[in-house]
Order: structure tokens, then C-alpha cells, then sequence
């Protein structure tokens, strides 16, 4: 079940997308995202999937392994797509059932809703499977650094980002393995009403949690004991650097954006 | 110079208010000079990771004074360089590593440090070539095994260029290979490099590595000198719930039958080796070699695996054959050991026998039961898995509560609940004003027992235990071993054991199935097994430390025997080739 989560992973590589700074990679998505929200036609849309499909075949992520990431959205796509075929105000009345109308409108709509969905996943997906975490947490933090200005602790929270992600496989392979040890102790996961199901997770949950603290604090002191103390006087192995490959996708981006934004004020 | 002075460290805590502070450390007093080579070794709970963390003030002594290399750890200025030159590796290899690639982890503590970026890639590339581990580079830790990601925790604090390295256990999380190749690394370092090296262990093979030794025991410092000097105080040493190596014991037992002179104590394999190697050639027989008794094999088959594949993640990036045709019979009341490295697939073999698995191909039959669908929980109650560090998994208020879970799940009266709890805290020794205390205030070994009691309250006829003694000192594995026995012995219980203590292994299962690369490479009597010493060696697998001094005297002289399990077997031995 939890396997099929591809956001957040990193898949390693050398395209010129996994060399690129992080912060070029995060300033984009962030473009790209309310370019998204800004189409309003299948012109837009049509703009946006291609710019995506060109960025995901030179970034070198396998696409297969990428569109699985849409899998656990499945649900939630067809929740807001029925949603929207049955509120979205339209003239066009395709077919009638009592007070539900299902329009041209509302159909558009969900169509339009779902693909947005879908690719605000598969955007935010190629930027997480081609930056490590560290890297991508070093660009939000040194794009962020303005705010330490006004006591913004944005080191730390870049710190505790990364220690997250750090810690989800771990985690994950943990509940799993209290999950096994329970049901081998008598525990049931399966039987019984959504309360008693419910349930019958605390015997789960409480030695997470317990285990959860207890790594929280032993990685604690192996910090402290490596000499971390904060942002006070750290270097970084790597420091940000823009290169050739950042000017490149920049380039590119700014002229589809240019070309994107003269199609939506011509038509 | 000196790298650690401690002197006179008292430590006290406070466990709850109004409570008088318990003392973890007692007048503790000891030197470690430079580039020496110390272990210090003690019982669980003895006070020795308390003293670790005073080493580089993560505590602070509450009296006396701890001085690292001529600086005071209660110098709150002097902190940072006191951690810098003594560097703390921990015992879990997960909860140290702060990083998503081997190599941004090396760079955490140079990074901290502030030193320039060049200069902590050059740190990297040196730190990572001294643990062997620069492969790994890009690697994601999380990939890698316990051993290798205790090298690059220790990589990573040797990117501090620190003068001193202190391991707070950290080899009691890893399998021998990944031991072994620590302790390669530690005496390489001490040897090359002049680092100075404080073990704190409490596997006494590698304490006799080490060129001195210090035993503490209730925060107290018991005695300190050469391995051989304190081992030689045996008695003081099993007080203290630590165990010496079975060479030396061999030795003193040998001493004190009479049986040789007094010589040398030998506290590793080699010293031993040419102690005893005076004896040999003195008897031209044979020993007549004791015939194996068969009469297990009448007893009543109550595991049947046959042709048993399983795949994880088929047909994905990871695929991973962890079985490959595994078939095995296990009978009524034996005791089965299954060895094997980390990712030999004996973990995924112990979980297709509760049905925690079912098998994609091949077959499992558990006393007729066959673990599929419904049957899934008939065989759950005829089989009881323990996994590893069980105590991770209790939850409930009370010890009492925590036992009956199983119990409870299965709809007892409350009166039978009661029963049963009570007599398996009785089994495992727990004593039974525990019951009532919350099993998050008792002791790793205690709370151990609670969760194996919880599994044998719900009687299984198999009983299958992975690494039960894993992270216990010598006293509390024996304790553990010792009311397996009983069960066996009261219950006619069924034990399926994997272990990687080939000395635990030798002394307490009937038979032994050894596991490589997913496949079932050898069963049989434990004696037939351990007997193939070339072949476990082949798959990179120990015998017990006895058995491997016996198989070289044999190589020496063919007259004495090489299958001998245990010290006591060893010593008649012994008396066998030097009366005649």
C-alpha cells in the first residue's frame, strides 16, 4: 500500500534537470503550478501538459514510475471530478435527475480539474525525483534566508525537513514490522466495523510513537555530539551554485511563460 | 599524555520526583592514555553509556571531574572542541545518521565545525577510504546494512579529525560480519593513525582485543588491567554477570581439573591454539565418537515446508528472491537453530510459519494446518513468533495487561486470562509485582521477558524466537535460554531459534538449519553441522570459538576430535588425550 507513494522519492541521475541548482528547480515548479492555475482552455492546458511531458523526457525519470504516483490519488480525483459534474453551474443540460443536472459545463470542469490535479502531482513529483532532499532542502532554506531578518528559524526548519524525509523509510519499514509483531501476538486489522478498526491501531501506534521519541532523542544527542549547535558558524559541503544548465532552463522556461502568456491574452 | 582523566565521577538522577535520586555512577575513577587501545565492559544497566556520555560532556558529572585532553567537560566554552577531539559513535545505527546519502552524512559534523567546503570534501574521501566504504559514496544509507552503516557513522565522525574515538556499543546492533569488520577498522585506526579507542561492549571476544580492560559494575569501576589479568578473576567477572571467552574458560577449567599446568591465561583463539598445542600427539587413538541418537526422528512431524519461493516486490526495480526452494521438517519438541547472514531469508522463512507470509510457491504445513485464508488464525495460535527487541512492541498500561493481550483477543474468561498470565511471568521469571507497573518503567531484559510472556501465555505447541538474546549481556542470554529449556522440558514445546551467538546455538538446539542466499544450504544435528566447518566458513559463517580451536588441533594431529560444542566436551576431551 505504502510502496506505491512515488512523491518524495529521489531517483538518482545526470540529466541536465537532476544538475540544475535547486533553487532554479523550485522557483519553476512554483511557476509552473500557477501557470496551471492560470489556464483556463484547452489551449492553456494543452501548453502546460506538453511543457511537463518535454520536461519529463529530459529529466530521464521513468515515466511509468511516475504516473504511479497518481495511483493514491485515484480517489480523490474521481471525489472532486463527480463533484464538479454535478455543481458546476452550466446551460448545457446533457442529462437530468431530479435536482442533479449534469451539464457540458460540469463535465469540462471535473475533465479540467482532474488533469490539473494530476499534473500539479507529476510537477511537484519531477522536482522531488530529481533533487535529493538535502539539496532541496538547501534551496528552500537559502531562498528562504531573507526571513531569518525578521526571526524566521529558517534554518531549523530546513533541518527538521530533512530529518523528515530522512526518517519516512525508516518509519515506514517499522510500522510494518509492529504491524507483523502484533498480529503475531493475537492483534486483528481486519475484522470488525471502521471503530473497532480503528481500534485495533493502537497497539500500533503507541510503540511508534514510543519508538518514534526514543530515536528522536538518540539522534539528538549523536547530533550534539557531532557538534551541532544550529546555524551558528556551519559551512555546507555544497554550496549553491548557478550554472550553464540553470541559465538554460531559464531561458527556456521564460520563453514558453512569454509564449504561454501572449496565447492567453490573444485568445 | 592522558586522553580521559575521570576522576571521582559521581553521577545521580532523578527518576520520579519525591524519589530519592538513583546513582548511576559511583566514585568512578580511571586514565586512558593516548593512543591506548581500552574496553570497558559491564552487565546492562551497570552505569557504562552513562559514563560514555560524560566522556564528551553530553552529561555532566554531578561530583568529580572528567578532563579530555587537559580540558575540563564542565568548561561550557571548551564543549565544542571537546566533542571535536573525542568523537561518540552509538549503538543504533539508524537513530545516528542525520543525512539521505553517505556522503552529506560524513559532511554533518565538518559542516558543523565550519571548515571549508574543499576541505571537507578532502575529509570525506579520506574518512570513508579508512572504513572502506568510499563505494557507497552517493549511496542512500538507508540501503545499506547495520555494519556498513556503522562504519559510516563512524566515518562520519572521523571527518571531525578527532584524536579519540569512543563506541557506546556499537557493535551489539550488528551480525558478526558486520562486528568483525568494525573491529578490523577500530585496530587499524588505533595502529595507524594513533587514535585512542574506548570500547564499551559487552561481547567479551572483543574485549580481549583490546590492550586493557576496565569492568564496571553498579557505577563502580570492579577491577581494570590487561585482558588476561582480568579475566583471570573469573569469579569477579560472573558476579558481575559477565561471562569470559570460551577459550580462557576452557583454560580454567582444564587448570582447575588438573588436566594441564598453570600457564598463560589465552584470552584469544591463536594464544590458545599454541597453548594446546603441546597436547598434541600424545594419544594414538581415535577418539571412539559418540553415536548420534536418532529418536527424534520417531517423534510426530509438526512443521512440513516444501519447495517454499518467495519473491519481494516482483516484477519491481528492488525484486528480491529472499526464498529459493526451501524445504524443512521440524518435529515435536525439538529445538531447531537457523543460522545464516542478514538477508540469508531467515526472517522471511520464520514469518511464512505463522502465516505472517503465505507462500507464493511451495507449500507450509503447520500440524495440518495449512495458512491460507480463515486457517490463517488457527495457525497463529499453534505458532507463536517473537521478533526481534519484542519489548519494542508493548503498549499497554500495565505488564499484566500487556501479557493477557493475545489472550483477551481471543475471548478467554477473565478467571483463565489470570491463570495463564500469572504462570507465564512465573516461566520467564518475571517477578509478579512487576505485573501491576507499567512495562515502560522496567529494565531492557525485564521488558523483554513481558513480551515473550504475552506470547507464551497463549501456549503455542512452536514457539519461534528471532534473536532473543540480541543486545543482553552473557547473564541475562543464559536466563533467557535457561526458561526455553523448561518450557521445552514442561510443555514439550517446539523452538525454532535464529541466532547468530554460535556458542548459544551449540549449546541448546538439537538441530541446526543453515540459510545462504535464500536457500536452505544445510540441516542437521548440530554436532553434524558445526562438524562442517569448511563449508560454514565457505559462506562466510563462525563456529563456536571451542569448536574452531579443536578443529586446528585436529588439522595438527587427526587423533583428536573436531566436533566438540562446548567447553565441558572439550575439557573430557582433553582428559582423553593427555591420560593416555
Amino acid at each position: 500500500m505504502l510502496k506505491n507513494i512515488t512523491m518524495g522519492q529521489y531517483i538518482p541521475g545526470n540529466s541536465i534537470i537532476h544538475r540544475a541548482d535547486p533553487r532554479t528547480k523550485i522557483i519553476w515548479t512554483i511557476f509552473l503550478m500557477i501557470g496551471l492555475f492560470a489556464a483556463k482552455n484547452i489551449f492553456g492546458y494543452a501548453m502546460v501538459i506538453a511543457m511537463v511531458g518535454i520536461i519529463l523526457l529530459v529529466s530521464d525519470v521513468p515515466i511509468a514510475y511516475t504516473l504511479r504516483g497518481l495511483k493514491p490519488l485515484f480517489v480523490i480525483l474521481i471525489i472532486t471530478a463527480a463533484i464538479n459534474v454535478f455543481t458546476y453551474p452550466g446551460d448545457t443540460v446533457l442529462v437530468s435527475l431530479g435536482v442533479l443536472k449534469i451539464t457540458l459545463e460540469g463535465i469540462t470542469q471535473a475533465i479540467f480539474i482532474a488533469i490539473r490535479l494530476s499534473l500539479m502531482v507529476i510537477i511537484g513529483s519531477i522536482l522531488t525525483l530529481t533533487t535529493t532532499p538535502i539539496s532541496l532542502t538547501n534551496g528552500l532554506e537559502t531562498l528562504m534566508a531573507p526571513l531569518k531578518k525578521i526571526r524566521v528559524p529558517v534554518h531549523e526548519m530546513a533541518m527538521m525537513m530533512s530529518i523528515a524525509l530522512r526518517f519516512i523509510p525508516t518509519l515506514l519499514e517499522e510500522t510494518d514490522r509492529i504491524i507483523k509483531a502484533q498480529s503475531s501476538r493475537g492483534a486483528d486489522f481486519d475484522t470488525g466495523n471502521f471503530l473497532e478498526k480503528a481500534k485495533s491501531f493502537i497497539p500500533v501506534l503507541i510503540p511508534l510513537f514510543v519508538s518514534a521519541f526514543k530515536r528522536a532523542e538518540e539522534l539528538a544527542t549523536a547530533m550534539e555530539s557531532r557538534c551541532y549547535r544550529g546555524d551558528i558558524n556551519r559551512t555546507r559541503l555544497k554550496e549553491l551554485n548557478y550554472t550553464k544548465d540553470d541559465a538554460k532552463i531559464s531561458i527556456f522556461l521564460s520563453i514558453f511563460f512569454v509564449v504561454f502568456i501572449l496565447t492567453k491574452v490573444f485568445t | 599524555m592522558n586522553s580521559i582523566v575521570v576522576k571521582d565521577v559521581k553521577y545521580e538522577y532523578i527518576n520520579r520526583e519525591n524519589e530519592k535520586p538513583s546513582e548511576a555512577l559511583n566514585d568512578i575513577s580511571f586514565v586512558v592514555k593516548e593512543g591506548e587501545f581500552v574496553a570497558i565492559v559491564g552487565r546492562n544497566g551497570s552505569g557504562k553509556s552513562t559514563l560514555a556520555r560524560h566522556l564528551n560532556a553530553l552529561l555532566l558529572p554531578t561530583a568529580g571531574t572528567v578532563c579530555i585532553f587537559g580540558k575540563y567537560t564542565n568548561a561550557e566554552d571548551l564543549i565544542w572542541e571537546i566533542r571535536s577531539q573525542l568523537g561518540m559513535v552509538f549503538q543504533n545505527p539508524d537513530n545516528q545518521i542525520v543525512a539521505t546519502t553517505v556522503e552529506e552524512d560524513v559532511a554533518f559534523g565538518p559542516e558543523n565545525l565550519g571548515i571549508e567546503p574543499a576541505d571537507i570534501r578532502r575529509r570525506i574521501d579520506e574518512s570513508l577510504e579508512k572504513v572502506n566504504m568510499s563505494k557507497y559514496l552517493n549511496h542512500s544509507p538507508y540501503m545499506l546494512s547495520g555494519g556498513q552503516k556503522q562504519r559510516v557513522a563512524i566515518a562520519g565522525v572521523l571527518a571531525m579529525e578527532p584524536k579519540c574515538l569512543v563506541l557506546d556499543e556499537a557493535t551489539s546492533m550488528l551480525d558478526p560480519i558486520g562486528r568483525n569488520d568494525v573491529m578490523k577498522i577500530l585496530k587499524k585506526l588505533n595502529i595507524d593513525e594513533g587514535i585512542t579507542i574506548v570500547l564499551i561492549t559487552h561481547h567479551m571476544d572483543e574485549a580481549a582485543q583490546a590492550q586493557r580492560v576496565i569492568l564496571i559494575d553498579e557505577g563502580k569501576l570492579v577491577i581494570e588491567g590487561s585482558p588476561r589479568a582480568v579475566f583471570a578473576q573469573t569469579e569477579t567477572i560472573k558476579k558481575a554477570g559477565m561471562d569470559i571467552p570460551q577459550v580462557s574458560s576452557f583454560y580454567v577449567s582444564a587448570v582447575d581439573a588438573g588436566i594441564i599446568q598453570k600457564d598463560q591465561m589465552p584470552v584469544v583463539l591463536d594464544e590458545s591454539e599454541d597453548l594446546f598445542s603441546k597436547y598434541c600427539f600424545l594419544s594414538k587413538k581415535h577418539a571412539t565418537l559418540p553415536k548420534l541418537d536418532n529418536n527424534l526422528l520417531e517423534k510426530e512431524k509438526v512443521i512440513e515446508v516444501r519447495d517454499l519461493s518467495y519473491i519481494y516486490m516482483p516484477d519491481a526495480p528492488l525484486e528480491k528472491q529472499a526464498l529459493t526452494d526451501v524445504s524443512l521438517d521440524v518435529y515435536k519438541g525439538e529445538i531447531l537453530g537457523i543460522i545464516g547472514h542478514t538477508g540469508s531469508g531467515k526472517s522471511t522463512l520464520i514469518q511464512h510459519l505463522n502465516g505472517l507470509l503465505t507462500p507464493k510457491s511451495g507449500s507450509i504445513n503447520v500440524m495440518g494446518v495449512v495458512p491460507m485464508g480463515k486457517a490463517l488464525k488457527e495457525l497463529r495460535k499453534k505458532v507463536g513468533l517473537i521478533f526481534q527487541n519484542p519489548e519494542d512492541q508493548l503498549f499497554e498500561e500495565t505488564v499484566r495487561k500487556d501479557i493477557a493481550f493475545g489472550l483477551r483477543k481471543r475471548g478467554l474468561s477473565d478467571l483463565e486470562i489470570e491463570e495463564r498470565v500469572t504462570e507465564a511471568a512465573l516461566t520467564t521469571g518475571l517477578p509478579l509485582e512487576v505485573l501491576d507497573k507499567s512495562p515502560f518503567e522496567l529494565s531492557g531484559g525485564q521488558k523483554r521477558r513481558v513480551a515473550i510472556a504475552g506470547v507464551i501465555a497463549m501456549e503455542p505447541e512452536v514457539l519461534v524466537l528471532d534473536e532473543p538474546t540480541a543486545g543482553l549481556d552473557p547473564a541475562g542470554s543464559a536466563e533467557i535460554y535457561q526458561f526455553l529449556l523448561k518450557l521445552r522440558q514442561e510443555r514439550d514445546t517446539t523452538i525454532i531459534i535464529v541466532s547468530h551467538t554460535m556458542e548459544d546455538i551449540a549449546n541448546y538446539c538439537d538441530k541446526v538449519a543453515v540459510m545462504d542466499h535464500g536457500k536452505l544450504v544445510l540441516v542437521g544435528k548440530t554436532r553434524e553441522v558445526f562438524n562442517n566447518k569448511d563449508f560454514l566458513s565457505q559462506i562466510g559463517l563462525d563456529v563456536p570459538q571451542i569448536t574452531e580451536l579443536f578443529y586446528r588441533l585436529n588439522k595438527k594431529d587427526p587423533h583428536i576430535r573436531k566436533d566438540i560444542l562446548t567447553v565441558e566436551e572439550a575439557i573430557s576431551e582433553l582428559k582423553r588425550i593427555t591420560m593416555n
